[in-house]
């Protein structure tokens, strides 16, 4: 029988695919089975629905929730104003990647050493930790989260288009906006992915560059689970989730109506 | 032949795949692997003499004839601290929690009652011609440990109802580590003595409108703590609500009060706070305050002291900072040693906390972290050894023994915070309210205002010029 087992055992793709079907099980399914089961329990693990009622219910969480979409929204669109002619005039030049690598290179650093080095700089400065740090320093960290996918893309357009629609006599505005932006969603879209997706959960930045001050959803999520409070903590979580899970359906759906070039580093 | 290399393969694969787990496995095993004896503590950071620990496993070398290795962890918060300990996710010998954690894990039936396992070391004891004297938990006094601070926590902690319906003597589970006070840690330069004295815990809410102290406040970012200075300024200021009573309330009374009545206020102060304040550390606090970053800190007495000890300004030879325990009243805490089930090494664990209560072994965390031991001020002030390494360390005697920041009185001014409960989750409800704040902040609006208008008058821009190039075609 185990001879037989043995036989029929052919090192295939899919064996490959089974180290990290295991890892996912583990590290993301379970995890959030976890939290469904959690979001109905009450502290003597009871079912109950009282946790979904605690949290829709407070205007303090719902200001939360609609300031942290706030902040994602406004981060996602100044990564955009900023990073999009970063990478287009990189995508011009002959040294581009070397100037985009600069770009990415801070990243390489942790985060929270940077967001600390940032908070040090500001107080250097004078300038008082509030929502416009905090608005810094997202925009900061999540940048080159932007401008890697719009490269890539703006890169991999074929020069033709651009070239043709010179010919037919367009100005450059025309060129930009009728070849070079339609070619380009692609990666406006998964770049507005990689920044927002992040933005709206994110607590750490907030909490170093405001001292606390500027409290935000992925905040309170860490307070509720610190204190134990893990019924709201996964409702939270949840909520966090079905707006992760709505962003991504948006941007796909914009993705699939585009005809774009499908090629992104993402 | 292939078949065998592709085996090979898929078996160095999963080698790989389990190689961290098991040694995650070997890791949490707590039996001794090379014949020494172990011992898992798990205390606050920064709450010890590194070296004492070394000490501690010569000492433990030189009575039992064992080597003992230690394995020292930390925990930043109580509650970090009793999620993993009630999730029975701490395999630890010996924990350093706060007074109102304690009795939370006691009634949740985590802790060991140390008068116990005395008694059943007795014969292991005997055999090894030791005795814990030191220690205030084994029902026979109560050793070298600060009466006052053993007759406030027995009065408050005498009888504690566990969760299994018996009740229990927390003084027989837990020996008082370090204990301190609630205050405010001020610069010198900038807040003046007369106005502490005038304002009280209204200083950290700029009632005086010290232009200087304006937004230069850190508070708590730690709930139990920040409560305590909102109930405390309501009643310094008559804040509190009317109707309840709450006039006649002690202090210690007052701040384990949480009625809806009495935290809706407390939201209220709090909100009104955060205007005045720079912001909410656990921290960066005695650090800000060192480096002149902020004016005014709510503090813990053992982080002033220390800070106002950094402070020393050589030049002219002053102190930049200093602490202050407002006259309406203030919180007392005390940290103690307890033994959870989870114990391994008994006998290790019970020997370290006689250890800690030695005066020398006191003084010497003391100087280093800076908060008070529990120590016996008396057998500190008898003991040559302690007062010449009090000397060493550039300290007067009689000023280390007298400064009210470290020693204060002990009265009924100064109140015990207890666990809170089913209520703790109210308290979390509240402080999660009062830190989001009344709404959006303008500045967001302002940004999204702007983006835009930005876009809009791009787009209309670009239409513009758009129906100009159309019609100027048209004419021609």
């Amino acid at each position: 029988m185990a001879k037989l087992k043995l036989k029929k055992f052919r090192l295939t793709k899919k064996v490959f695919s089974v180290p990290y079907i295991l890892f996912l099980l583990l590290f993301v399914v379970i995890p959030l089975v976890l939290i469904l089961v959690n979001a109905f329990l009450d502290s003597d693990n009871n079912l109950t629905l009282e946790n979904f009622k605690t949290f829709f219910t407070s205007r303090a969480n719902l200001i939360v929730l609609g300031n942290s979409l706030l902040v994602g929204v406004i981060t996602t669109a100044f990564c955009l104003i900023l990073g999009y002619p970063v990478a287009y005039i990189c995508s011009k030049m002959s040294s581009g990647k070397i100037i985009v690598l600069l770009y990415i290179l801070p990243m390489f650093v942790n985060f929270l050493i940077r967001t600390l080095a940032t908070k040090a700089i500001f107080i250097a400065m004078g300038v008082e930790l509030g929502m416009g740090t905090v608005l810094f320093g997202m925009v900061y960290n999540y940048l080159p989260f932007m401008i890697m996918p719009l490269h890539t893309t703006l890169s991999s357009i074929d020069k033709s288009y651009a070239e043709a629609a010179q010919d037919l006599g367009a100005n450059k505005a025309a060129v930009f906006l009728k070849t070079t932006l339609p070619l380009s969603t692609s990666g406006i879209i998964s770049g507005i992915t990689m920044v927002f997706i992040p933005t709206i959960s994110t607590y750490a930045i907030s909490q170093l560059l405001s001292n606390g001050k500027i409290f935000l959803f992925g905040d309170s999520i860490q307070l509720s689970f610190e204190q134990g409070l893990y019924g709201v903590g996964s409702i939270m979580s949840l909520v966090m989730l079905v707006f992760v899970l709505l962003s991504n359906l948006v941007m796909n759906a914009f993705n699939s109506n585009s005809n774009a070039v499908r090629r992104s580093l993402w | 032949m292939k078949k065998s290399l592709k085996l090979i393969i898929v078996i160095t694969i999963v080698a790989c795949l389990l190689l961290p787990l098991l040694s995650a496995c070997n890791k949490s095993e707590t039996s001794s692997s090379n014949g020494a004896d172990r011992l898992v503590i798990y205390n606050w950071e920064d709450y010890i003499d590194p070296d004492i620990l070394d000490d501690f496993a010569d000492y433990y070398e030189e009575v039992t004839g064992r080597s003992l290795s230690i394995t020292y962890t930390t925990f930043d918060t109580n509650e970090t601290m009793m999620t993993k300990v009630l999730k029975g996710d701490a395999n630890v010998d010996l924990i350093c929690p706060s007074e109102y954690a304690i009795e939370k894990l006691l009634t949740a039936g985590c802790l060991m009652s140390q008068k116990e396992i005395y008694q059943e070391l007795q014969p292991r004891l005997e055999e090894l011609d030791i005795d814990f004297d030191n220690m205030s938990s084994l029902g026979k006094g109560y050793g070298k440990v600060e009466d006052e601070i053993m007759d406030v926590i027995s009065e408050m902690f005498k009888e504690i109802k566990a969760n299994d319906g018996k009740t229990y003597d927390m003084t027989e589970f837990m020996v008082p580590y370090m204990w301190g006070t609630l205050g405010i840690l001020y610069n010198v330069n900038k807040v003046s003595e007369e106005e502490l004295e005038e304002y009280g815990w209204g200083v950290l809410w700029n009632v005086q409108e010290n232009e200087d102290l304006e937004n230069m406040i850190l508070m708590k970012d730690s709930v139990r703590d920040t409560y305590a200075a909102a109930v405390l300024y309501m009643k310094e200021y008559d804040l509190l609500p009317a109707g309840h009573g709450y006039e006649d309330y002690s202090i210690g009374d007052l701040i384990n009060c949480t009625d809806t009545a009495m935290l809706d206020a407390a939201e209220k102060v709090l909100t009104k706070q955060r205007d005045h304040i720079s912001g909410y550390e656990v921290d960066f606090g005695k650090d800000d305050m060192l480096n002149e970053i902020v004016y005014a800190d709510f503090a813990w007495s053992g982080d002033a002291l220390w800070a106002i000890e950094e402070s020393y300004d050589e030049e002219s030879d002053d102190y930049m900072l200093g602490y202050y325990v407002p006259e309406i009243g203030s919180n007392i805490w005390y940290d103690g040693w307890v033994v959870p089930k989870s114990v391994n090494n008994k006998l290790a664990a019970m020997m370290f906390i006689d250890y800690m209560c030695e005066p020398m072994s006191g003084i010497r965390n003391s100087m280093e972290i800076g908060y008070t031991c529990a120590v016996d001020k008396e057998s500190l002030q008898n003991d040559q050894d302690v007062c010449d390494f009090i000397e060493e360390n550039e300290y007067d005697l009689d000023e280390y023994f007298d400064d009210i920041g470290r020693y204060p009185e002990i009265n009924e001014k100064l109140g015990v915070m207890r666990d809170f409960g089913a209520r703790g989750e109210a308290l979390v409800g509240m402080w999660q309210r009062a830190k989001s704040g009344n709404g959006v902040s303008p500045v967001l609006w302002w940004c999204l205002l702007g983006i835009a208008g930005g876009v809009g008058l791009a787009l209309g821009v670009y239409f513009l010029i758009q129906a100009l190039r159309y019609r100027s075609r048209k004419i021609k």
